[in-house]
C-alpha cells in the first residue's frame, strides 16, 4: 500500500470515520450528497483540521495523536475541486503553471492537446465556459506532476461526447505518472471505466465495495 | 501657500509610501490570523478614527517631547528634535492616519475568496509566494484605496499636525493650517483658493476610491 488513511473526527454536523489503504490507481470515491466524500479528499489534501493519521509513499502527512500536520503545500498533490479556482488576472497558461518548480513548454503542450485547451491557451479565465474552466483546472492539477491526484467530479461540467476522451486521457496519465488517482464521482460510467477501486462513502462511513468494475473485468481477463 | 501645499504634498507622499509598509503585515494579521491581543490590536489601529485630533495630537507630542525615550533616541541618531519638525508630523501622520490604510487592506484581503487560498497551497505555492502571486493581486483594490484614503486623509489633516508641527513656515506648515492664517488674517482669496485645491485633491481621491472598489469587485466575482 502506498498510502494509508485512518480518520476518526467530527467536521460540523459529519462523523467522518474510516480506514482506507491505497496503491498507484484510481480510485472512485461515490456516494450520496452529505456521505463525506469532498470531505475525505479535503482531509487528503490537508485543508480541513482533522483528527486521525495519514501516510504517505513513507511519510507521514498526518498524525493528530503527535499534534504533526504536513501542510497541503508541501504534499506535492494535484487537486481539482468544483470551484476550479482560476485566478482572473492570470492567463490560462500562466493559471496551469501556478506552483510549479519546473517550465517545461512540451509537457505543457502535450496536456493542452490532450485536454483540448490549445485554443485557450492566451485566454483569461472569464472568457472561458464552464467546461473549459475545468479542463484548465485539470490541466494546473496535473502539469507539476504531483504525486497524487485528488479530483472533485473532475468531469461534471463536460459534454458527454467529450467525457470518455477525458477518461482515457486521465487514465493514460495515471499510467505514465504512475500515481494515485482518488476522484470523487456520480456518474456510473466514471467507476466502470476507470476504476480500480471503488469507494462508496454513507454518513461519513467507508463501505468498501470489491465492485466488478469493465477494468476489473479486462485485468482478469 | 504653494509653500504650504507643496510640504501638505510631501507630507502625504511619505506618510502614504510608510504606511503601506506598515499596514500590509497589519492587514494580514487582522484578517486570518486569531491570536490573543488581537481585540486590543484591532482597537489600537481604530482609535484615531473617534480620537479627536488634539487629543491624539497631545499624545504623540508627550511621546515624541525631547525628553521622551522616543525623543531621546530620536535626538542620539539624528542630532535633532523630533517635535515641531517636519518628521515628527510624519510619525504623527502615520498613527493618524494608520485605519484609513489597515481597514481596506484587511477588508480586500478578507474578501479574497477562500478557494483561492486552498489552491495556492494545494500547488504548493509558499506564503511568501501566495501574497506576491494571490493574495496582493487579488487585494490590489484594497491595497489601492488604502493609499488614496491615507493620502487623502494627511492632505487633510490639522489638529494633529498643528499640537506636533506648530506651524512653522516652510517646515511644518502645511495647508490646512495656511488656511486657518489666511481666514483669520482675512485673506479671502488665498483662503478660497487654498480650500479650492484641498476640495478638488479629496474629490478626485474619492472618486478613485469608488471607481477602484467597482473594479475590485467585479475581478473578485469573476471566475
Amino acid at each position: 500500500m502506498k498510502g494509508r488513511i485512518q480518520l476518526s473526527t467530527r467536521l460540523g454536523s459529519m462523523d467522518l470515520k474510516l480506514e482506507a489503504g491505497f496503491s498507484d490507481e484510481i480510485i472512485i470515491v461515490s456516494g450520496e450528497n452529505g456521505a463525506g466524500k469532498t470531505t475525505l479528499l479535503r482531509c487528503l489534501a490537508g485543508l480541513e483540521n482533522v483528527e486521525g493519521q495519514i501516510t504517505f509513499s513513507g511519510k507521514v502527512w498526518l498524525d493528530s495523536s503527535a499534534g504533526f500536520v504536513l501542510p497541503s503545500k508541501n504534499r506535492e498533490i494535484g487537486c481539482l475541486w468544483t470551484d476550479t479556482a482560476l485566478l482572473p488576472w492570470l492567463g490560462v497558461e500562466k493559471n496551469i503553471i501556478l506552483g510549479s518548480a519546473f517550465e517545461d513548454s512540451v509537457w505543457l503542450e502535450e496536456l493542452a492537446e490532450l485536454l483540448e485547451i490549445t485554443d485557450l491557451m492566451q485566454r483569461k479565465p472569464v472568457m472561458l465556459s464552464t467546461g473549459e474552466a475545468q479542463r484548465v483546472a485539470l490541466a494546473r492539477a496535473i502539469y507539476r506532476k504531483p504525486s497524487a491526484l485528488l479530483l472533485d467530479e473532475p468531469f461534471s461540467a463536460q459534454a458527454p461526447a467529450i467525457r470518455q476522451r477525458l477518461r482515457d486521457v486521465l487514465k493514460s496519465i495515471q499510467t505514465r505518472l504512475m500515481i494515485p488517482v482518488l476522484m470523487v464521482s456520480h456518474d456510473l460510467e466514471d467507476a466502470e471505466n476507470l476504476a480500480d477501486q471503488h469507494w462508496r462513502m454513507r454518513e461519513g462511513r467507508l463501505l468498501k465495495e470489491i465492485v466488478d468494475t469493465g477494468k476489473n473485468r479486462m485485468k482478469q481477463a | 501657500m504653494i509653500e504650504s501645499l507643496l510640504i501638505s504634498l510631501q507630507l502625504a507622499l511619505v506618510t502614504t509610501a510608510i504606511l503601506l509598509l506598515i499596514a500590509l503585515p497589519l492587514a494580514y494579521l487582522l484578517a486570518f490570523k486569531s491570536f490573543r491581543g488581537r481585540t486590543v490590536l484591532e482597537v489600537i489601529v481604530a482609535l484615531p478614527l473617534v480620537l479627536p485630533p488634539t487629543v491624539l495630537g497631545y499624545y504623540v507630542l508627550l511621546m515624541i517631547a525631547p525628553d521622551s525615550a522616543v525623543g531621546r533616541i530620536w535626538d542620539s541618531l539624528f542630532d535633532s528634535s523630533l517635535a515641531f519638525s517636519f518628521s515628527g508630523m510624519v510619525f504623527a501622520s502615520l498613527i493618524y492616519s494608520l485605519p484609513f490604510a489597515v481597514q481596506p487592506m484587511q477588508q480586500a484581503l478578507r474578501a479574497i475568496p477562500k478557494s483561492w487560498l486552498e489552491m495556492a497551497a494545494t500547488q504548493g505555492l509558499s506564503l511568501k509566494q501566495t501574497l506576491f502571486q494571490v493574495m496582493l493581486p487579488a487585494a490590489r483594490g484594497g491595497v489601492l484605496v488604502a493609499a488614496a484614503l491615507s493620502f487623502a486623509h494627511t492632505m487633510g489633516e490639522f489638529g494633529v499636525v498643528l499640537m506636533v508641527g506648530g506651524s512653522i513656515p516652510g517646515e511644518t506648515r502645511v495647508a490646512s493650517i495656511a488656511l486657518f492664517e489666511f481666514v483669520e488674517m482675512q485673506q479671502a482669496s488665498e483662503a478660497w483658493m487654498l480650500a479650492l485645491i484641498l476640495l478638488a485633491v479629496s474629490f478626485v481621491m474619492l472618486s478613485l476610491v469608488y471607481t477602484i472598489n467597482r473594479k475590485s469587485l467585479s475581478m473578485v466575482g469573476g471566475r
